[in-house]
């Protein structure tokens, strides 16, 4: 679905050369819901806009959904985001003048959708996020979590192939943030590929799969697995680990 | 201390802003400057005095077309009959109407000598008799006015005298007073009798607008077609017009009465394309002055609201609230006066434009000089609200995160 | 998806009112003043003749003396009228002055009128193909012997005859009887181009009588008289003889052919009237010394479109790029206000181009908006300046030509000021604004 391969990204200023990203590898399967986390500055927001087509690397190759996007135009990329990507911002990025309806819109009027097209789109998603009956209110009507909700409706309208979420529940208090996030997990269940950047130990710990990013380099833990498996095999494990870890040491 | 460096090297980081309103600026000064320099010429130009009794003027046109009509006979009894009418302090019949746009112009020589003559410069001639100089309420500063029995009905009689225009002699004599000269028109003579201290010709572009001659001829005589000039008090002169019709075809039906007109209606419309001149560029200098303010309010407004924070975070520092209006002042200030000079130089180089497409007289330096400074107080004015608002800003806003 | 964009800019507008408004006053009020100055300056341009202009031809001489008038004079002598009347190379030719007299017919209620009235030859009304309701103008014959003839405009007509037929009735001038021959359709060519010498914008005269009558009526001439050395003028034979000039004298000359032979035969006739002692400027070659006017040469050189309105113009232009740079400038500040909404839909997945369109569209309508401003403000103060400063009404009626220059003016400003700001705000990056806001 998503695979990077020895990725980086250069900054230069005038004086100095900052690396956010160096050999960065990471191959995503489809239906995958990865948790990102990482300390400030360690390259999670680079990852992340490179992920999503938002920026450019300097060096390495990209493709998403079995095509290599690594030399877009900006017109291409513009496409495939529509086409391909949905994005959560931690700052819900609503825009304020429209109604709940015209922003869950946005994207269907670029893709060049019909009216009745939009309308039957634009109401799926929002009866997802379970709130179709606020269409016509503004986002500042709204609450933090209910304005998230709308966020991830408007990127799911687009019926994407995977989900781009940025600290998704970063502003919002510990319920609200339980709401989003189920709502994420049951997105992923109907097959939507998610990876969310998060520094919040807690939810990561409920995706999938969790990644480190430390220094622009991947630190893929695989912690832990797939959520089916028994809390009793964890402990397992991990004492196993443990186990190995000491004889090592 | 006004921190220019700050400030400068600021505006360098943001371009477009700035240069998108020194280009206004630039533009404002050179066109404030030059049509405030037209606007200033005409208005001059009209405020020029006549020396006559504008408002109490009325003139008017007969065409008599009855072929037994002996005109000269004619002429002297409907001057009489002018002069007769209640409300009338006097009337005349002349050649032309002062500030009319239509008339005579002459230009005699200072001697019978062809080969030696100098010419006097070309002036107006008005032909009249010994009340016309009463009737424009011309004012006599030497000599005399024409004698009855003086008078003439045809151009080319002998004794002739006239009375000329105080530019006009000053401008051909000098400082020598002109009564007793002789003026010349082939072999006629006509001798100066007196100077008269204005008397502006038919045609406000004229150079030689304020050179006028009176001669002594009752110009009614030998033409079909004739203007009177009568005097009376303003409030009088509607109920006039009527009374004088009705007198001239009680005399004589036929013949054709009309064109009516005061002196001062007829000033107005010599003068209407000045006056339509000064008032569209004056207009224009408001409204450019109104737009250049409301610009400058409008981005100055902006620029604040997108400091929020750096202003907070200057008062948490320290900074005084008329330190914040000091930055926006100098700030704009600057672009002005940088705009001001530039602009300054284009209005010259407009102006020379000007005067050589369209022969108007060299722009002064002091309209580039009075656009700046009428600039600085519009600027001044659109910057200091916005200012004082943003010296409002809470120091808290610093650690607000907007 | 124009429409999408229509309502995003309308909603954009709406949202910032003093904004908008600031912005649409700016641009119309530039729109405002260049669309006053740029009407009155087209119709004052306007040249009347139209594909003809090449056609028809004044003709101007230089019969001054040595060292008296600059320029060629509009009108020629009397003289000169009569030797070119009879020049018989040209087909269609026209002396014409102005005259006035009072008009009666046997109608004794009505008031005599005293009209002004052209005086002019017979070929007049084919060189400026005037329209005729009835009748036509007089025959050959009378452009050599003069008979009592006129034709009259339709209004006239109406007045005197009841808009009756009156081919072959009678109107008298200054008493004498003059039969009418024809009656003209409404003409007022604006400019007056035949005669633009005492005001360019005035009414068309409404009779025309024969020139050939000149001699024998002694016609008063309403017009310009222009001489250049001393001539006793007591009696009209004096006028006829003398070297000043009244007349204009117009010719039809179709094809380059045409024009150049009356080239050589102005040449050759200067040189006769010089071997009778006129033309003395000897400074001027034969060749220099005549001028064929088209009727857009004739039109500058009498400064039909006065100095005043061209400088009207260029500082009304002027004031519009201000205008432009202001909206430059406000447009610039609401679009970049708006870049984290640029960011987001970016994200989304709008281009560049959508981004550019959306925004286009905005500036696209405030210029629009400013246009019909525009329009109402233009049209208000030539409304203003016909009442208040007596110009005249065909100068000061809306042109059609405006209905479509205006919104051309009107976008192209819009555009120009618009581009870069739309240009800037669509190269936004989406991932700056992303981040918690």
């Amino acid at each position: 679905m998503l695979s990077m391969k020895n990725i980086s990204k250069v900054f230069k200023t005038d004086l100095v050369e900052t690396h956010a990203l160096r050999d960065f590898n990471l191959e995503v399967e489809e239906g995958e819901f990865v948790a990102v986390t990482g300390p400030s500055g360690s390259g999670k927001t680079t990852f992340l806009n490179i992920a999503g087509l938002l920026e450019g690397f300097t060096s390495g190759e990209f493709c998403l959904d079995g095509v290599n996007v690594s030399n877009l135009s900006d017109n291409h990329s513009a496409k495939v985001r529509n086409e391909k990507i949905g994005f959560i911002f931690q700052g819900f990025n609503l825009i304020p003048d429209l109604n709940l309806a015209e922003n869950v819109e946005v994207p269907l009027r670029y893709r060049g959708f019909n009216r009745a097209e939009r309308n039957r789109r634009v109401e799926s998603a929002l009866e997802q996020v379970g709130l179709a009956a606020r269409m016509k209110h503004l986002p500042s009507q709204l609450s933090g979590g209910q304005q998230q909700r709308v966020a991830i409706a408007r990127a799911l309208a687009g019926e994407p192939r995977f989900l781009l979420a940025d600290e998704p529940t970063g502003n919002l208090d510990s319920l609200m943030a339980r709401q989003v996030m189920e709502l994420l997990e049951n997105i992923n269940q109907t097959g939507t590929t998610i990876i969310m950047v998060t520094h919040d130990a807690e939810l990561a710990r409920r995706a999938q799969r969790n990644i480190q990013i430390v220094d622009g380099q991947v630190c893929d833990f695989s912690m832990y697995q797939k959520a089916e498996q028994s809390v009793v095999t964890d402990l397992q494990q991990a004492a196993g680990i443990q186990q190995a870890a000491s004889s090592n040491g | 201390m006004l921190h220019i460096k700050p400030i400068l090297s600021s505006l360098m980081r943001s371009k477009s802003g700035p240069v998108l309103l020194l280009l206004q600026i630039i533009l404002s000064v050179a066109i404030v400057a030059n049509a405030s320099f037209i606007i200033h010429e005409r208005l001059t130009m009209m405020q020029r005095d006549s020396g006559l009794m504008e408002e109490q003027v009325l003139s008017f046109n007969v065409y008599n077309f009855d072929p037994a009509i002996d005109n000269i006979q004619q002429n002297v009894i409907d001057q009489q009959i002018l002069r007769g009418l209640p409300n009338v302090i006097d009337a005349s019949s002349t050649n032309m109407m002062p500030l009319s746009g239509s008339g005579w112009m002459d230009r005699y020589v200072d001697s019978a000598d062809e080969d030696t003559a100098k010419s006097m410069p070309g002036f107006a001639l008005y032909l009249g008799n010994e009340h016309l100089l009463n009737v424009m309420g011309a004012k006599l500063i030497e000599g005399r006015n024409f004698r009855p029995e003086e008078i003439n009905t045809q151009l080319d009689q002998s004794g002739m005298v006239a009375m000329v225009s105080k530019p006009l002699a000053e401008e051909f004599w000098g400082d020598e007073s002109p009564v007793g000269k002789i003026m010349y028109q082939g072999a006629q003579t006509i001798e100066i009798i007196g100077v008269i201290e204005k008397l502006q010709g038919a045609w406000v572009n004229h150079e030689n607008f304020e050179y006028s001659v009176i001669q002594n001829i009752d110009f009614g005589g030998g033409l079909k077609n004739k203007t009177y000039m009568v005097r009376a008090l303003p409030e009088h002169i509607p109920a006039l017009e009527e009374a004088i019709v009705k007198a001239f075809h009680a005399e004589n039906p036929n013949r054709v009465i009309d064109g009516f007109s005061s002196l001062l209606d007829m000033k107005k419309e010599s003068y209407s394309n000045h006056r339509l001149m000064a008032t569209l560029l004056s207009m224009m200098v408001i409204l450019l002055l109104l737009i250049t303010a409301l610009g400058l309010t409008g981005m100055v407004m902006f620029n604040i609201q997108r400091r929020t924070k750096q202003i907070g975070t200057r008062r948490a520092l320290g900074a005084k609230k008329r330190d914040i209006v000091n930055f926006f002042m100098v700030e704009n200030y600057m672009i002005c006066l940088a705009g001001g000079v530039i602009g300054g130089l284009l209005s010259l180089q407009l102006g020379q434009q000007l005067m050589s497409l369209y022969s108007l007289p060299m722009l002064p330096m002091t309209y580039p000089i009075a656009a700046i400074a009428g600039l600085l107080i519009v600027t001044t004015l659109a910057v200091i609200f916005p200012a004082l608002k943003a010296a409002k800003i809470s120091p808290a806003m610093a650690t607000r995160s907007v | 998806m124009f429409l999408y964009y229509c309502d995003l800019a309308w909603r954009s507008i709406k949202k910032t009112p003093m904004l908008s408004m600031l912005m649409v006053l700016a641009i119309s009020i530039g729109i405002g003043i260049t669309i006053t100055t740029l009407n009155v300056y087209k119709t004052m341009s306007y040249n009347p003749a139209g594909d003809r202009s090449d056609s028809i031809n004044s003709i101007q001489l230089w019969s001054q003396g040595l060292d008296t008038w600059d320029d060629f004079q509009s009108n020629i002598t009397y003289t000169d009228t009569i030797n070119l009347r009879n020049n018989n190379e040209l087909a269609l030719k026209a002396a014409s002055f102005r005259t006035g007299l009072a008009m009666q017919s046997d109608n004794q209620d009505i008031e005599p009128v005293l009209k002004s009235i052209r005086i002019t030859d017979r070929d007049f009304f084919s060189i400026f193909e005037v329209p005729f309701l009835y009748g036509e103008r007089w025959s050959k014959t009378v452009d050599s012997q003069p008979a009592y003839q006129v034709v009259i405009g339709e209004k006239l007509n109406q007045t005197f005859f009841d808009g009756q037929n009156s081919v072959g009735k009678t109107i008298y001038l200054n008493r004498k009887p003059y039969q009418v021959v024809g009656v003209i359709k409404e003409w007022n060519p604006q400019p007056k181009y035949y005669d633009p010498l005492n005001g360019a914008f005035n009414d068309a005269e409404e009779v025309f009588i024969p020139f050939s009558l000149t001699e024998q009526e002694e016609f008063d001439v309403w017009g310009n008289t222009s001489g250049w050395k001393f001539e006793p003028m007591l009696t009209y034979q004096d006028r006829l003889n003398s070297e000043k000039t009244w007349i204009q004298f117009w010719a039809l000359l179709p094809t380059a052919a045409d024009k150049q032979q009356l080239q050589t035969w102005l040449a050759q006739y200067v040189e006769q009237q010089r071997s009778f002692g006129r033309f003395t400027d000897t400074a001027k070659t034969p060749q220099e010394s005549f001028q064929i006017s088209d009727v857009a040469l004739w039109l500058e050189n009498n400064d039909v479109v006065p100095r005043d309105n061209k400088i009207l113009v260029g500082l009304s232009v002027l004031f519009l790029s201000v205008c432009l740079v202001n909206i430059l400038g406000l447009l610039l500040t609401k679009f970049l206000k708006r870049a984290p909404e640029v960011g987001v839909r970016r994200a989304i997945g709008a281009s560049r181009g959508q981004i550019f369109s959306q925004y286009m569209v905005e500036v696209g309508l405030i210029g629009f908006i400013g246009g019909i401003v525009g329009l109402l403000w233009a049209w208000g103060a030539l409304t203003v300046l016909h009442a208040e400063f007596n110009v005249d009404p065909s100068v000061t009626g809306l042109d059609t030509s405006m209905w479509i220059i205006t919104p051309l003016i009107a976008i192209s400003t819009a555009v120009l000021a618009g581009v870069y700001p739309a240009w800037v705000v669509c190269r936004t990056k989406p991932s700056v604004y992303l981040k918690a806001q």
